[in-house]
């Protein structure tokens, strides 16, 4: 079983959060974005995307409704929920104090 | 989780438990319209149509892969597991029909078991009475500080009253006084039980009639009209529920009755037996004012907020009160004031009906470890199929959840099964109490199948499988694959640890039932014994008949005596009667009558006075019943009405009065009248109310002297004694036809007082009877399964030159072991059980030698009888097959 790593999970499930809070959008939709925004650095697969996007809903922080997409056929549409939007400032700002925490560790000056 | 966060998601939850069709669906919608969207950007890129779709299904990896972590993600995979894991069980089961049918059949037997007791627990110890606000009724009885003698419900009547007009404790306090009423017209004389109580009886009891009303303080006055209230039963019967019977007049006891109301079949006093009619007490003025004997049961209903303790503490004071005033009648006495409900318990066999509750908790051990070694043995041979399913990727855990799965399954259909056991044994425990008896038993006919029984049965299906379901789970779960995937043979020996596992439950289960067999051999033998201890006559073929002459009818003593005397020629007259006596009580016949009685002697020691059992008998009624004499004679035709009062005592009572010097020509004082009689004879002891009791000190006058209004004829015949029934009745009847008559043999009326130790000991035979069954089918599924699985070394075995003798021996010798060690430990364990049987143990001591001789060597016998059938199997065994399968 491929599972991402449990930094890499966390991580994922904060980008498809802050993807999901810019505006609803499908499965298809969430991947490329991901590709668009991350460009070749974070390698999401899509095998790994939709169990992701499940347990997000299992969790209640998104919402999915099938909608007819613009080309006319009926597609899964997530969009985020109030317990979403919460869960992704949390975890916006955890990453952002331990972002800041390594690059502060990584520019210390050797000696 | 945060609770909302829980609340919220829950429905999300239940939506894929619930619609996971659905949500499945959903999913495949969801994933295809990927894969469409993702070809097409691949063929819009300029790939083929084929190496587009190729591309997308590379990129989300194996679909159905990305689909199960998709339900993963739903966190409710476990309960469609669980619905899978049954699925699969059930086919299992349906496959292995002869472990199915054998193990839920073991299982019935050891759930029913606890079904059945159980639910007489719950129905007569943990049901409370079923009276409103139970709790708040308390019984009296009064008790001598000085000598320490109690007598349990019983007031004096003139103490009753004073009380009850005093107090501050009791709403209401209440007296009854159980009775025979003759119930004549209307068709056939008849003797119903009935009670006689103060008007306030039913309203403190809480009870409701059905029709008319209940008695008023007007009805209760001496003298006022008389008024009666009937039973359903009797109302049905007799009046065949005529709905006018209110305010018709019935004659009762010869005195015209208007009934005032019916009550209903359910309600029930145990403290009185069963009753059909009740009247009030209506006591005259003198018998109000009598404060001389305690002979009036009472019991009280607390005023809201007062404790016993507080009721008792002003019964204790205001006794003190009436010692000082009456110093005459009421030195050193006072009232204990006890719950209604504790009262009424211990007197239902609660402490025995909990050994009994032990026992049937270790039949449903034995029964376990049965079902747990079946399905280690099932499990052994399932190996490879569980190393199979490992090598395919099932985690331990799923698999230790299929076997623990397989096992809940079993143990439920187990317990439903036992539901069905358990409510016959019920049925049956309860027809053999007999009809009698079940007035004095709360909530008798209540014993049935209520929820907290079934609740009661299926958690302990359910503990029961999940414990005994763990060993083989984990045995299995634990496989080394590559192990048993090399086995090549598909005989796996399942490891020794099944196997030591397997022996170690085999030989607690023989403990087990050794300890069960143990006890119920305790109480069966002196169960025996006491039937053939004689209780100081001969009741066999004896049939008694009892009666109590109308007041109105038999005014005088020459009318009493005269139509006994008549009655008595009429019953010698019978073709083959041998004998024929009469007298006011006979034992067990619930006429039990007692008096106070002191020697006479000068000077008279203090303290003398004291209480006895007390008879009026014919002179006949010696030689019928056939009671021993030990010193000076019988009653004869001399000792009559004219002549000077004589009395016969039996040997206790002449031990406790004249120690060392011969009781003949002695004299007693004893009654109200304070009647001096000589001692012309002495008998042995009699039990009259109790078996396994001796010791009750009785006295007998000449019935000619003291003439009695209850008679009890007793009559010896050469044959059966129930053939004797109608023309004893006829007998009576020629002379006087309105006479109602209870007749029964002797036999029946002490098995009816002492039906609660047949059932007991009916129990403890069965239950006896179950273990060593449990425990035989046990042995002989072990050594049976180690024989097949032992068929291949046989083979090889025999192919090197052992012998069948010796392949016997050591089958047998295996099982024997086992069996000796079980029977080792079990006399052990029993030793220290069956201490707490004493009190169902007579004349046997708890370690009896015989019993703890006898039943082991019965069990190791029987062992080795359930080894012989493998061991003939092994000692056939043909080593070219049996290695054929290499």
């Amino acid at each position: 079983m491929s599972k991402p790593s449990d930094l890499v999970q966390g991580t994922l499930d904060m980008l498809l959060l802050k993807i999901l809070a810019l505006e609803p959008m499908n499965g298809f939709a969430v991947s490329q974005r991901l590709k668009q925004v991350s460009g070749d650095v974070l390698q999401v697969s899509d095998g790994s995307l939709y169990p992701s996007l499940h347990k997000l809903e299992q969790e209640g922080w998104i919402t999915a409704e099938w909608r007819t997409s613009e080309y006319g056929r009926r597609a899964k549409y997530y969009s985020l929920t109030r317990l979403g939007r919460r869960q992704l400032e949390k975890e916006a700002d955890n990453w952002g104090r331990l972002s800041s925490a390594i690059s502060r560790v990584i520019k210390l000056k050797e000696a | 989780m945060r609770p909302e966060h829980w609340l919220f998601t829950i429905s999300l939850r239940l939506r894929s438990l619930f619609r996971w069709a659905q949500a499945d669906q959903d999913l495949d919608d969801e994933l295809r319209d990927h894969l469409e969207r993702r070809t097409e950007e691949y063929f819009a890129k300029g790939m083929t149509q084929q190496e587009a779709r190729r591309r997308a299904r590379l990129d989300l990896g194996g679909v159905e892969k990305v689909k199960e972590e998709c339900r993963d993600a739903r966190r409710v995979n476990w309960i469609q597991d669980l619905i899978l894991d049954l699925r699969y069980g059930l086919r299992m089961l349906a496959k292995s029909r002869a472990f199915t049918v054998v193990a839920i059949l073991t299982l019935a037997l050891g759930i029913g078991a606890n079904t059945a007791i159980f639910s007489c627990i719950n129905a007569w110890i943990i049901k409370p009475l079923p009276y409103p606000r139970s709790d708040r009724l308390m019984v009296f009885a009064t008790h001598d500080k000085k000598n320490g003698w109690t007598g349990e419900h019983v007031t004096s009547p003139a103490d009753f009253f004073d009380f009850q007009r005093q107090n501050t404790s009791f709403e209401q306090i209440v007296a009854w006084a159980g009775a025979g009423l003759n119930l004549t017209g209307d068709g056939h004389p008849e003797l119903v039980d009935g009670g006689r109580v103060t008007w306030n009886f039913f309203d403190a009891l809480g009870a409701k009639p059905i029709l008319g009303r209940t008695f008023i303080p007007d009805d209760d006055r001496s003298g006022a009209p008389h008024v009666c209230i009937l039973g359903e039963g009797l109302w049905q019967g007799r009046y065949a529920g005529n709905p006018k019977i209110i305010g018709r007049n019935i004659t009762v006891g010869g005195e015209a009755y208007t009934v005032i109301g019916v009550m209903p079949g359910t309600f029930q006093f145990p403290l009185m037996g069963i009753a059909n009619l009740w009247t009030p007490l209506a006591l005259t003025d003198k018998q109000r004012a009598d404060r001389s004997g305690s002979w009036l049961p009472a019991f009280g209903r607390l005023k809201p907020g007062v404790t016993q303790e507080q009721a008792e503490a002003e019964a204790g004071v205001f006794f003190s009160g009436l010692e000082k005033q009456f110093s005459q009648t009421n030195a050193n006495l006072t009232w204990l004031v006890n719950s209604m409900t504790w009262d009424i318990r211990r007197k239902e066999g609660g402490p025995e009906l909990m050994i009994v509750f032990v026992i049937v908790g270790l039949i449903l051990l034995i029964a376990c470890a049965n079902v747990a070694n079946l399905m280690l043995a099932r499990a052994t041979s399932r190996t490879r199929e569980f190393a199979v399913r490992g090598a395919l990727g099932a985690t331990e855990g799923r698999l230790a959840g299929q076997l623990l799965t397989e096992s809940l399954l079993l143990f439920f259909l187990g317990g439903v099964a036992g539901t069905l056991f358990g409510f016959w044994l019920m049925r049956l425990i309860e027809s053999w109490i007999p009809g009698r008896i079940r007035g004095y038993m709360i909530n008798y006919g209540h014993v049935d199948l209520d929820f907290v029984t079934l609740a009661f049965t299926l958690g302990i299906a359910l503990v029961c499988g999940l414990v005994f379901g763990l060993a083989p789970a984990f045995q299995n779960a634990r496989l080394d694959v590559n192990q048993t995937l090399k086995e090549a043979s598909g005989q796996a020996s399942g490891g020794q640890r099944g196997a030591r596992l397997r022996r170690i439950f085999v030989a607690s289960e023989i403990a087990l039932a050794v300890v069960v067999l143990i006890s119920a051999t305790l109480v069966v033998k002196s169960f025996i014994i006491s039937i053939r201890t004689s209780p100081g006559y001969n009741p066999e073929n004896v049939m008694t008949a009892q009666l109590v002459m109308p007041r109105t009818k038999y005014i005088n003593d020459s009318q009493k005596r005269n139509f006994g005397e008549e009655v008595l020629a009429r019953l010698r007259a019978l073709p083959g009667v041998a004998s024929a006596g009469a007298a006011s009580n006979v034992p067990f016949g619930g006429f039990g009558q007692g008096v106070e009685v002191e020697a006479v002697r000068r000077p008279s020691q203090p303290g003398e006075r004291t209480g006895a059992g007390f008879a009026a008998a014919s002179p006949d009624y010696f030689s019928t019943m056939q009671i021993g004499l030990v010193k000076g004679r019988f009653f004869n035709s001399a000792d009559s009405q004219g002549s000077s009062p004589v009395v016969i005592i039996t040997q206790s009572f002449a031990r406790e009065f004249w120690p060392n010097e011969d009781p003949i020509g002695r004299q007693i004082r004893f009654g109200e009248q304070h009647t001096v009689a000589t001692i012309v004879g002495v008998v042995r002891d009699i039990m009259r109310d109790h078996l396994r009791e001796r010791g009750g000190w009785l006295m007998f006058v000449p019935l000619a002297q003291f003439p009695s209004s209850t008679l009890a004829f007793v009559v010896r015949s050469s044959a059966d004694p129930t053939m004797m029934a109608t023309a004893i009745r006829d007998a009576i009847w020629s002379v006087d036809n309105d006479q109602p008559i209870s007749s029964a043999p002797l036999e029946t009326l002490i098995a009816v007082v002492d039906a609660g130790y047949r059932v007991m000991t009916k129990l403890m035979a069965f239950f006896g009877a179950l273990a060593m069954f449990l425990g035989t089918i046990g042995i002989y599924g072990v050594m049976a399964h180690l024989v097949s699985q032992r068929i291949h070394e046989i083979g090889i075995r025999m192919a090197l030159g052992a012998s069948p003798v010796q392949v016997l021996r050591m089958v047998i010798g295996s099982g024997l072991k086992l069996a000796v060690v079980g029977v080792a430990v079990g006399i052990v364990v029993a030793l220290a059980a069956t201490r707490s049987l004493t009190t169902l143990l007579y004349q046997v001591a708890p370690n009896d030698p015989l019993t703890f001789t006898a039943v082991p060597i019965l069990f190791v016998a029987v062992a080795v009888a359930a080894c012989y059938l493998p061991a003939c199997r092994a000692m056939g065994v043909d080593p070219i097959v049996a290695l054929r399968y290499e």
